[in-house]
């Protein structure tokens, strides 16, 4: 009977992960760019009304450059303190759960405490990670995360048995839509000042009190690897937009490269 | 009215009398001025792209001409101050033909500003109660009024004398000399408000200095007087006018003080920007020697710098001063050397570099040399036009018989002219 | 007669006759001084034209002044990567003319490249006169740090570079604009609300306002612009993103078709880093007073005494 349900379970499993991949092909026929950065928000390319698209994105570098509706995809924050005075339902995020195809099947086949081969539940000896192919898919350099210079590890943000959700120092899930809740325990004065539309980005009203669609801190930031050499402030280097046209008498623009002071 | 009617058509009957090569100059005029007309309808359809004009270099050509015309203007003054404030015989005689000159350099400029605009058509957005006038604030607008101001004043004046001539009436005084010393002041004005036009604008560090007004007129002192100088030894080659020798003597020697002057201004200019060489001198520093290795308005600096300095010290040196087969050449060197100055000198390298530290170049089309030399030639058109009629009026050719209403004697006479002394 | 052909010119542009410029248009008056009856007749007649032109239904917005309200921008150069996507940003919402040839582009937004500064051990020695002592240091002569010297045409595989800083520039919508000064026709004006505005059809096209602007914010339409009809956006707003014609000055005038609206800008959105950051001046909750507030914030060529409503911080 174990036997059964575990082939069955793997069946499920593969199952999965080759109609999410047949899925793919199927989108990579429409325009899709990417909001902040590449891998984290894409989003496809479709009319909201004949001529008026959802998003106008830029054929050099695959970035969006202007969205027709900001709120299109979006849902409700939820509640966070200290922004109880932004009017109901105008603060809303593009969900991020979602996406998160392969969190829920973790959460109810194998990191849900009851499993079979696994009940009860135990963390692993140690505090470090251990080398497995699914982890290994999602972040780079598991034995050496990137991200608090060997300070934190995974469980410290990941929910030991709800996989499918962000822990807070109480033990209690965060969802993955409000990862403000668990990065603003850490970056206090990024949290701050994001919460006052200071830091980060946030589209649609410009008024206080207006509907604004937030950006939340994963879809700039990629947590499992902010501290890479070649970055540049946190944030991952990025292919340009092109430059401006040459204006009427330049050939080239080489002049500037030599500095203008000679003596 | 019947002695105006009579007025006009003596005077264009005068003006079109002419032997082979009067005709010759006039048709070679109007050729390129009807390249001018060409040059304005491609910009009026395909726009100012047939510039070289760019967003950043968006003065070119047309506004460096327009600057120096209206120098030439102004510089119709030092004729008219030392006739009537000096009472300067030989000057006196000759002050209808400065007010001429005054005349057909209000034109050009008036041409050159058509060239310039972005919408001619549009034109009307500034007259009062029908558009916009924006008094006080507009430093364009108050040149406008100067301008239109002193056409008028130049006409008035000059015609109004050239009428009195003609129909052998005086001059009433009360009316004449208060507008010929309003004349004097407004033709001062005329290029000081061009210059407070460019020189007001602290985003343009190289106009940017209290020097400009000063430097704009004496450059157009000496360049307006060189130009009255070679136009007064035309008419006497050419005409039956003689103009005294005290005239160009005392032209020559207006020319070499403001010459003089306007080098001492270039020399101070120079050594005050480049002492200290900040930021605020890159668009001289442009000029002179180049930046970021662009360098191509260093030969022209130079060579007007040289040309000045030539016709200063040829203009300096008594002798060749009123060696009058040497004086056209500096005339004609000063002439040059300011026009380079003031368009490729001032205007161009003042967008060099943008105010936020761009640095382009700027090379002007054929068809904006076509459009500058056209409205050059509908200039020097009007300009022989009205020296033309002037002068039959005031050599007494062209008089008003009562007894032949419509002839004068000069042409019953079939064209042959009466002898006349030189007064 | 300069008129005549210029609006001969106009007329032959398309061959739609809804297209052509009606004479009304022609002799319409500025459009401060309009009337409500002038302005909605201007409205229709642009509606008309433009839709004709684009073939899609064209709006062009008259909302004026928001009452209560003093536009406010903040960028911060600390994030800027210089990825131009708010240059791009602002072409795909402003409808300017995008052609090949040169002067047929128009980008309102320009970014500049700084560079940090080196100083190197082999330069020490290599200042001038030498002989009596060296009077100017081999060092001297490199830019670093925030300056209007750079490059603008930077094209590096990818930004933001280890050396570099990087500094968006445009239109600074001063509360004492020198262009507005400057102006003879009186058609470029700042309106109640902050944005320093240009009424198209009123423009002469004398460019003595790009000449008066410290910031190189202005721009002007050299030719008829080259906008395809699928790139063109159908949302406008009089004062702001209408399709300009030839000859006219325009720039960023903080899209008004949006922010009449209450929409951000375009260039606010899709910045990627979150540097810009837009808001009410007199609302003490909004981004950009908070930023006022808690940030150091500085104007470009302060000492101009332009007051631009366009402020640089870092934090």
């Amino acid at each position: 009977m174990k036997k059964i349900t575990l082939s069955a379970m793997i069946l499920a499993f593969c199952g999965g992960l080759i109609s999410t991949a047949l899925a793919q092909t199927a989108l990579q026929a429409e325009t899709t760019c990417f909001e902040s950065r590449k891998g984290a928000s894409e989003v496809v390319k479709r009319d909201l009304q004949p001529g008026w698209p959802n998003v106008k994105c830029s054929t050099k570098t695959g970035a969006v450059l202007w969205w027709g509706d900001p709120f299109d995809g979006t849902v409700p924050m939820g509640d966070m303190p200290l922004l109880e005075k932004v009017p109901p339902g105008h603060a809303v995020v593009k969900p991020r759960s979602e996406k998160l195809a392969l969190m829920p099947m973790c959460g109810t086949a194998c990191h849900n405490g009851v499993g079979p081969q696994f009940n009860p539940p135990k963390l692993p000896i140690g505090k470090k990670p251990a080398p497995i192919p699914t982890m290994a898919a999602m972040v780079p350099d598991l034995q050496n995360l990137q991200h608090g210079r060997g300070r934190i590890w995974c469980l410290d943000c990941h929910h030991t048995t709800q996989r499918n959700k962000l822990v807070d120092n109480f033990g209690d899930p965060v969802s993955f839509d409000q990862p403000q809740l668990l990065c603003g325990k850490c970056h206090g004065d990024k949290m701050r000042d994001w919460r006052d539309g200071i830091h980060g980005k946030r589209i649609g009203e410009w008024a206080s009190t207006g509907k604004k669609r937030w950006f939340t801190c994963t879809e700039c930031h990629n947590p499992h690897n902010v501290q890479d050499g070649a970055r540049n402030r946190g944030f991952v280097q990025i292919a340009p937009e092109s430059p401006p046209q040459l204006p009427k008498g330049m050939k080239d623009a080489k002049h500037e490269l030599v500095h203008g002071v000679a003596h | 009215m019947e002695k105006l009617i009579n007025f006009t058509t003596d005077y264009i009957r005068y003006v079109l009398k002419g032997g082979t090569k009067f005709y010759a100059w006039m048709g070679v005029l109007a050729l390129l001025s009807a390249g001018a007309l060409y040059a304005f309808y491609l910009q009026n359809t395909e726009g100012l792209i047939v510039t070289g004009m760019t967003s950043q270099i968006h003065d070119g050509l047309y506004f460096a001409n327009l600057v120096f015309l209206v120098g030439v203007a102004a510089g119709a003054v030092t004729i008219v101050f030392p006739a009537y404030v000096y009472h300067h015989k030989g000057m006196h005689e000759v002050t209808v033909l400065g007010e001429m000159l005054a005349i057909s350099a209000v034109i050009m400029v008036t041409l050159f500003v058509f060239a310039h605009m972005g919408r001619p058509d549009r034109l009307w957005h500034m007259l009062p109660f029908v558009g916009i006038f924006n008094l006080p604030g507009s430093m364009l607008a108050w040149d406008v009024l100067a301008l239109t101001g002193y056409l008028m004043l130049n006409f008035a004046c000059g015609f109004y004398y050239l009428y009195a001539k003609y129909t052998g009436v005086p001059v009433n005084n009360k009316i004449f000399m208060p507008l010929v010393y309003i004349s004097i002041v407004w033709a001062l004005s005329i290029h000081t408000v061009t210059a407070f036009l460019i020189a007001t604008m602290p985003a343009r560090p190289m106009w940017f200095h209290s020097m400009m007004p000063i430097r704009f007129i004496t450059t157009a002192f000496a360049a307006g007087p060189c130009l009255i100088i070679l136009a007064f030894m035309i008419i006497r080659k050419n005409t039956k006018m003689w103009i005294q020798d005290s005239a160009i003597n005392l032209l020559a020697v207006i020319v070499t003080w403001c010459l003089g002057l306007a080098l001492f201004l270039t020399m101070s200019e120079i050594v005050v920007e480049l002492y200290a060489r900040t930021e605020h001198a890159n668009g001289l520093y442009y000029l002179m020697f180049g930046l970021h290795g662009l360098t191509s308005l260093v030969p022209w600096f130079w060579s007007s710098l040289a040309f000045m300095l030539v016709a200063f010290v040829m203009f300096l040196i008594p002798s060749v001063r009123t060696n009058y087969k040497l004086l056209p050449i500096a005339c004609v060197l000063a002439f040059v050397g300011i026009w380079i100055e003031k368009g490729m000198g001032l205007i161009v390298p003042g967008f060099i570099p943008t105010p936020i530290g761009e640095v382009t170049e700027y090379y002007p089309t054929f068809i904006e040399v076509v459009m500058s030399v056209g409205n050059w030639a509908i200039g020097f058109l009007i300009l022989t036009i009205l020296l033309k009629g002037a002068i039959g009026i005031l050599i007494g050719e062209v008089k008003f018989d009562a007894s032949t209403a419509e002839k004068s004697p000069g042409f019953a006479s079939g064209g042959k002219p009466a002898t006349s002394a030189p007064r | 007669m300069s008129s005549l052909m210029g609006a001969a010119a106009l007329m032959a542009q398309t061959d739609d006759p809804k297209a052509t410029v009606e004479w009304a248009e022609h002799f319409q008056t500025n459009y401060r001084l309009m009337t409500p009856a002038g302005k909605a007749e201007a409205r229709a007649r642009l509606e008309r034209r433009y839709s004709a032109q684009y073939s899609k239904k064209v709006t062009v917005d008259t909302t004026e002044a928001l009452p209560g309200v003093l536009m406010g921008y903040a960028l911060n150069i600390r994030k800027c990567i210089g990825c131009r996507r708010c240059v791009k940003a602002c072409v795909e919402e402003n409808n300017q003319t995008r052609g090949k040839s040169p002067g047929e582009r128009i980008e309102w937004i320009q970014v500049l490249r700084m560079e940090r500064g080196e100083f190197a051990q082999d330069k020490m020695n290599a200042g001038y006169p030498e002989g009596l002592g060296i009077q100017v240091g081999g060092n001297a002569y490199t830019p670093a740090g925030q300056v209007l010297e750079g490059q603008y045409h930077y094209e590096p595989e990818a930004v933001p570079e280890k050396d570099a800083t990087y500094m968006p520039i445009a239109c600074m919508q001063c509360e004492k604009p020198p262009c507005v000064k400057v102006c003879p026709v009186r058609t470029t004006y700042r309106e109640a609300d902050g944005p320093v505005v240009i009424d198209y059809n009123w423009c002469i096209g004398c460019r003595m306002c790009m000449g008066a602007c410290p910031y190189w914010a202005r721009r002007i339409n050299l030719t008829t612009p080259v906008l395809p009809k699928d790139e063109m956006n159908p949302v406008t707003h009089y004062l702001g993103n209408r399709p300009r014609m030839r000859g006219v000055v325009e720039k960023c005038h903080w899209c008004l078709q949006r922010t009449r609206q209450g929409r951000y800008p375009a260039c606010v959105e899709v910045c990627p880093v979150g540097a810009r950051k837009f808001g009410n001046l007199l609302d003490p909750e909004s981004e950009v007073s908070l930023i006022l507030a808690r940030k150091n914030v500085f104007r470009l060529k302060a000492e101009l005494n332009t007051f631009p409503k366009f402020f640089y911080f870092y934090d």
